[in-house]
């Protein structure tokens, strides 16, 4: 009996959530500047796109009806910019997870090598 | 008693077992990085500036100098990396976000090569906003394929 409680004691869950709440915070708070960046450069893209749209308006290049349909072409960059942004969380929220299960993995592991 | 905490504790170890062999499995949200997918990206997203940059400073609009006939072959050899593209990028699982990115890609350039069979020219102006539009959607492709890397490093 007395060999057991002490062993069983060492499985503190409040520890192991607190190891696993800081894997997530550490994966994503390094992680947080490629999302930043990203958004930051696909950002100043589009200004310059669309400064590009209006002298082409101005010099005649592009008339009305196509200015029309290069704004819905934006549209769908816009889509495709954020699918990549979607896709870089994901990413981030899979390595934080994986990371917090780490944790949780070598505290189990941990036990049950004490009670083998 | 010492039977009743022999009973305990082999419960508590299958349970311990079991939940290692849960915890054991990685979670997957995105398909992993693909080294040879990138590299056909940024192939492709060269062949489209040099395309465009081509027609830019090697030809004019007089004397029918960029009639789409003299581009409709590069036109179809760049629609055909696209495909492949997409096909390389459909067949993976956990990939639609990526495969929706190259559809995008491939419909704006279908889009782009209509208008230039249908008016059989293409301005100066409209040659850079073409090559700046598929300049920034290779550029959200590659920032796509890059930041799958960050899943496929293991925990630090």
């Amino acid at each position: 009996m007395s060999t057991t409680e002490p062993q069983l004691s060492e499985f503190n869950i409040d520890d192991i959530l607190d190891g696993m709440v800081n894997a997530i915070k550490g994966v994503v708070k390094d992680n947080w500047e490629e999302v930043k960046s990203v958004t930051n450069e696909f950002l100043n893209r589009r200004k310059a796109r669309l400064e590009l749209l209006a002298e082409l308006t101005l010099t005649g290049d592009l008339p009305l009806e196509k200015l029309q349909s290069r704004l819905e072409d934006e549209k769908l960059i816009l889509e495709a910019e954020l699918h990549a942004i979607a896709i870089i969380s994901k990413a981030i929220a899979q390595k934080a997870a994986n990371a917090a299960l780490d944790v949780l993995y070598k505290a189990i592991k941990g036990i049950i090598d004490v009670v083998l | 008693m010492q039977l009743q905490l022999k009973q305990k504790n082999l419960s508590l170890l299958t349970l311990l077992l079991v939940s290692l062999s849960f915890i054991s499995c990685k979670v997957q949200l995105v398909a992993p990085y693909d080294d040879g997918i990138m590299q056909q990206i940024e192939t492709t997203a060269k062949e489209i500036d040099r395309f465009y940059l081509t027609m830019l400073e090697g030809t004019t609009e007089a004397d029918n100098g960029r009639a789409y006939v003299l581009f409709q072959e590069q036109y179809i050899n760049i629609e055909v990396e696209l495909n492949s593209l997409l096909m390389k990028n459909k067949v993976k699982p956990l990939n639609g976000s990526s495969a929706r990115i190259c559809e995008i890609i491939l419909e704006l350039w279908r889009k782009y090569k209509a208008e230039h069979e249908k008016y059989n020219t293409l301005s100066d102006g409209l040659i850079k906003l073409n090559r700046t539009t598929f300049n920034d959607l290779f550029f959200a492709m590659q920032s796509a394929e890059k930041g799958k890397q960050i899943a496929t490093n293991p925990p630090q």
